[in-house]
């Protein structure tokens, strides 16, 4: 039975520090640690890394599932690559989504089109950052898309979702979004500075 | 009944300038703004240096800086001396002389004895005595969490003026402080720092630029400032970035508080360092060898760290020895190049 630390809430470095004590009492061979921050995560996977744990996380809503278990050799190499990295090292994609459909050529293919590409982007995993949406795009945050499920399943895992506010009011939908943040073009740009590849749809 | 604490780090959340605002959200908030324009202003917001700079005369300019922040040490004494050092370090980069200063002060009066404050602003004034700086007033609110810091005006002539942006490929980088202090606050922070490790770190970040800057000030110098809260890297970052230059790195020759890479591999690292490398890990490339431990720490935010100097290259050794002879931690840490631009490769 894994001890369960729920480290939320907590100023750093208070959840390093508790899991040195869960670590010095117990002296478990796993454990799982809940905290609500990316800095968190890093400083606790840092900890237990350094005292020969191999650490995996995941997202649980919005907050972050550290997991550890014990490497049999104290003498092994700390160093352990994470299964599930999820260090700032990781690379971040941009998706920006300028109309409801894709390609040109036959509007309801495109339609359909789109709302494939949008189920297939999970397969990104965590390297997917963000999707914006512009003018068209935004038709698709909005009660009754097709594509609404999706996105809010997307925005589950943690992936930024941006609806351009401007556009939105344009087409009278300011009301009516269903996901996402509603932004302005300097979050957009922002965004694609700080992305490292920028895709438009 | 007012309950004082008796260590100033557990009465807040975040330590010293690993509190300052992510970089990222100030950008936000500063981007776009519509500024006063002014012919003598020499130094303004735009070029996000180190202090303003404004003309009074051709030999006569004024530099001004603010600097404040949530304590970072136990002791209300020394965080009236390292804060007062931290705003003072601003004026040293530019290269000028600070004359005046004002306290800034955020004050949990319901909470924390007012005798705290008294002793806050002595060890401000220790400060400020050392550099010859004459304290003129200040400005106190109440507030749940602790700050303390200054507002100075110095002077400098306008044709001495050292800003972040004139790299020269071929320059050599000195830095005349250790890393590490963000990373060991966090460890005084949690318990963790032995009475030896946080005075010998207290002292450093207590000890002014002023002699660094004097020293320099007989050299070459071609660009200059003080590593803070956006840490070494950013820092460099902000030297770097549309400098035309890129800079090398020898992260083994960065001097560091030796125990702050132990702790940053315990993952004691505050989280300012994890918004310094969002801010502006693109512009720097790591080679492998480089551990993560200390990629951590020059990323670390510092609290009144020293000043990163880049000099041309026949003088560097010469103002090497000058700044050693004086007894300042200094190191060569790396040099400008022409390639990769806008870049920092750290080796």
């Amino acid at each position: 039975m894994a001890d369960q630390l729920d480290c939320r809430g907590q100023a750093c470095p208070e959840p390093v520090l508790q899991v040195k004590g869960v670590l010095e009492r117990h002296n478990p061979d796993s454990l799982t640690v809940l905290v609500d921050n990316q800095a968190a995560v890093e400083n606790v996977t840092r900890f237990l890394e350094y005292r020969h744990f191999q650490v995996v996380c995941q997202r649980v809503g919005a907050d972050f599932m550290v997991a550890g278990t014990r490497v049999g050799d104290a003498s092994a190499p700390v160093s352990q690559p994470l299964p599930e990295p999820l260090g700032l090292a990781r690379r971040k994609i941009q998706i920006v989504v300028t109309t409801d459909r894709m390609g040109h050529g036959d509007d309801s293919l495109g339609a359909g089109l789109l709302i494939n590409f949008l189920k297939t982007l999970k397969e990104m995993g965590p390297e997917l950052w963000c999707l914006v949406f512009v003018n068209g795009g935004v038709r698709l945050t909005v009660e009754g898309s097709p594509a609404l499920p999706i996105l809010q399943d997307l925005a589950g895992d943690g992936v930024r979702i941006l609806v351009c506010g401007t556009c939105l009011n344009h087409f009278k939908l300011l009301d009516k979004k269903q996901v996402g943040e509603t932004t302005n073009m300097l979050d957009i740009v922002s965004g694609m500075q700080l992305a490292d590849s920028v895709i438009t749809v | 009944m007012t309950m004082i604490p008796t260590r100033l780090t557990q009465a807040v959340k975040g330590a010293g300038c690993a509190a300052k605002l992510a970089p990222g959200d100030l950008d936000r908030a500063l981007c776009g703004l519509d500024l006063p324009v002014d012919e003598n202003l020499i130094v303004g917001l735009e070029r996000a240096d180190d202090a303003g700079v404004y003309r009074i005369s051709d030999e006569l300019a004024l530099v001004q800086t603010i600097d404040f922040f949530p304590p970072m040490v136990d002791d209300p004494y020394w965080f009236g001396q390292i804060a007062a050092a931290n705003a003072l370090s601003d004026i040293y980069a530019m290269g000028g002389t600070p004359k005046t200063a004002m306290n800034v002060v955020a004050f949990p009066a319901k909470t924390m004895d007012i005798s705290i404050l008294r002793q806050i602003i002595e060890g401000g004034l220790v400060t400020m005595r050392e550099a010859g700086v004459v304290l003129v007033g200040g400005h106190t609110v109440e507030d749940s969490e602790l700050k303390y810091g200054l507002s100075v005006t110095g002077f400098i002539h306008p044709g001495g003026i050292l800003t972040k942006r004139s790299l020269c490929p071929g320059d050599r980088l000195i830095l005349t402080k250790p890393l590490g202090t963000g990373i060991v606050c966090t460890a005084i922070k949690g318990g963790l720092a032995s009475e030896e490790v946080a005075g010998r770190v207290t002292r450093i970040m207590a000890t002014l630029n002023r002699d660094a800057a004097a020293v320099m000030s007989h050299y070459p110098v071609n660009a200059c400032t003080d590593i803070t809260g956006f840490g070494f890297l950013g820092h460099l970052a902000e030297m770097v970035v549309d400098s035309g230059s890129g800079v090398r790195i020898d992260a083994a020759a960065v001097p560091v508080h030796p125990e702050a890479l132990e702790w940053a591999a315990m993952g004691l690292i505050p989280g300012g360092a994890y918004n310094n490398r969002m801010f502006r890990g693109r512009f720097v490339t790591f080679a492998e060898a480089v551990p993560q431990r200390l990629q951590d720490v020059l990323f670390d935010p510092q609290t009144s760290g020293g000043l990163l100097i880049a000099v041309a290259a026949e003088a560097a050794e010469q103002l090497l020895q000058a700044l050693i002879g004086r007894d300042i931690t200094a190191a060569m840490v790396g040099e400008v190049i022409a390639d990769p631009r806008d870049m920092i490769v750290v080796e």
